[in-house]
């Protein structure tokens, strides 16, 4: 059985600065985004052989228009419709083209002016979607418009069956918010979140207020994957993809037939098994975080915390530096600006390498780490990242 | 008769999958598509069975008697689509068939008052005219 086990690492990150207000197309941004990767890592544009970036309704710049502006002739470019959990499975792609020794080095990005242009939680032209949604028709006439609507459908369910209360979200927010206050680059920065002010936010779509969604914003961010072998060469210190698992659920791809279970569930079975370790060895996290509601789940489905006792975890601030699972420590998709899951990667990679030695927002001595992605509740990617 | 007040929500398009469901809900009666094979129901309709893969499908009448549970919802406060705007808050709900559980169908909840809503509240299936020739299943609540 083929492992994936640190023969491939991530030797590269970069993004561009988040704004509300790019005023660049989404190439000028992934140019930014790349160069910023290829630095860290001490590559050149022509070190890449495979370029992978994934779009939602078209919102990016195609691999080959990147290539030509990065100035380098990949063999191999590829461009997937996709969003959360498409980090972790462009990563995968990458990995099994260069164990099969088709491709070296791998530059994998994501690119969108999500704030100016395409904002994907404030709804699309309502017959587009009847037609491109699976099931719209079923969709659109009743108003299901967002993946506030979506996704809170899941959750007012496992809420009431599984004890967690608007407070438990909020806590999930607080923890992710007070990481943004050690990052200048994250977009509430300078704004921190109690919860008194959490609860008496009113609700867009229960049981979600403002502070449970992403923040949508301008941003794009880039990470490059090369061989074990050739990371040794590069200039950052390299970190290994231990495991990876994707996962596809629900019989019916109009998924809320089925409310009580999510790919993440069985995603994680796959995942300890493929890197060898358990839930408890993990140090540090990247959780995706769409929504509050997102984190709580996943922290069930990948074994951090028994069903029924999610909410006493996080209470308890295992998010929090100093807590058993620090997660989502540049302030995540809720704080930190919402890349489609890949600044949460960038975040973990940077973790994990002890980029913030001997300041505040470093995890003491991680070693392990994990990041779950989360395309809806049918479709997960999640991987184990070591030092 | 009829108020010439425009309707702005989205109208439920026509495909060659749903046809005869919407073209059912139109004359207030519901009707679903079932397996030749296996029997089972498949929603929303397509061009082949979700659970065994068998093209052959058939449609099934239940008439205009629908009874059914909440099986899950949300309370929208924003409109995410045209013509909600009128209609704040928004109930949306999954709710399950008594005539066949398996089967979970989407609506609002209309003329409710969203802090009532509960998982488990029997509902029941109404059907409003929204244009002269379309109508829109919904839910009300049952108690009422």
């Amino acid at each position: 059985m083929a492992t994936y086990s640190n023969q491939c690492a991530i030797v590269g990150v970069g993004e561009n600065k988040r704004s509300r207000k790019s005023g660049a197309t989404p190439l000028h941004m992934a140019l930014t985004a790349a160069r910023n990767a290829l630095a860290d890592a001490g590559l050149e544009a022509n070190d890449l052989d495979g370029i992978m970036n994934y779009s939602t309704g078209g919102d990016s710049c195609p691999s080959h228009e990147l290539a030509t502006f990065l100035g380098c002739h990949p063999k191999y470019v590829k461009d997937v419709s996709g969003g959360g959990s498409s980090t972790e499975l462009l990563i995968a792609d990458a990995v099994a083209l260069i164990e099969a020794g088709m491709l070296n080095t791998v530059l994998i990005y994501r690119s969108m002016n999500g704030s100016s242009g395409h904002q994907v939680g404030r709804g699309y032209d309502p017959n587009m979607l009847q037609e491109m949604l699976p099931g719209g028709s079923f969709l659109m006439p009743y108003g299901t418009a967002s993946p506030t609507q979506w996704f809170g459908m899941f959750a007012t369910r496992h809420m009431q069956q599984t004890g967690i209360t608007k407070e438990h979200l909020g806590h999930v927010c607080i923890s992710f918010y007070e990481h943004a206050q050690r990052n200048p680059d994250a977009f509430l920065h300078g704004k921190p979140l109690d919860m008194e002010t959490y609860l008496a936010t009113p609700d867009i779509s229960s049981p979600f207020n403002i502070h449970d969604c992403c923040v949508e914003l301008d941003e794009a961010n880039a990470i490059i994957v090369t061989s074990a072998a050739n990371a040794k060469n590069c200039k950052s210190k390299p970190v290994f993809i231990a495991g990876m698992a994707p996962r596809t659920t629900h019989s019916n791809v109009h998924y809320w037939t089925q409310v009580d279970e999510v790919a993440s569930d069985y995603a994680a079975a796959e995942l300890y098994r493929s890197a060898g370790v358990k839930p408890e060895d993990i140090q540090v996290a990247a959780i995706y975080d769409c929504f509050s509601w997102v984190v709580l789940r996943q922290l069930e489905a990948y074994g951090f915390a028994k069903r029924g006792e999610v909410g006493d975890f996080v209470a308890a601030g295992n998010l929090k530096m100093g807590g058993l699972l620090p997660s989502n420590t540049a302030g995540g998709m809720l704080s930190e600006g919402y890349t489609h899951g890949m600044n949460n990667v960038l975040e973990l990679v940077r973790q994990l390498r002890h980029d913030y030695k001997e300041t505040n927002r470093q995890v003491k001595n991680c070693e392990l780490g994990i990041a779950t992605g989360w395309a809806g509740p049918d479709m997960a990617g999640a991987m184990i990242l070591r030092n | 008769m009829s108020t010439k007040t425009e309707y702005e929500k989205p109208i439920p398009l026509k495909n060659g999958d749903n046809q005869p469901y919407w073209d059912a809900a139109d004359q207030h009666e519901l009707k679903l598509q079932k397996c030749a094979a296996c029997r089972s129901f498949i929603h929303p309709p397509g061009p082949a069975c979700p659970t065994c893969g068998n093209p052959e499908t058939e449609w099934e009448l239940l008439g205009s008697d629908i009874s059914a549970t909440v099986y899950s919802y949300v309370v929208s406060y924003r409109p995410f689509l045209p013509g909600f705007q009128h209609d704040l808050p928004t109930i949306i709900t999954v709710a399950s068939l008594d005539a066949a559980p398996e089967v979970k169908l989407m609506a609002n909840i209309i003329n409710c008052d969203a802090k009532t809503v509960k998982i488990g509240m029997p509902l029941k299936m109404t059907w409003v005219d929204i244009t002269e020739d379309r109508a829109l299943p919904q839910w009300v609540s049952a108690k009422e």
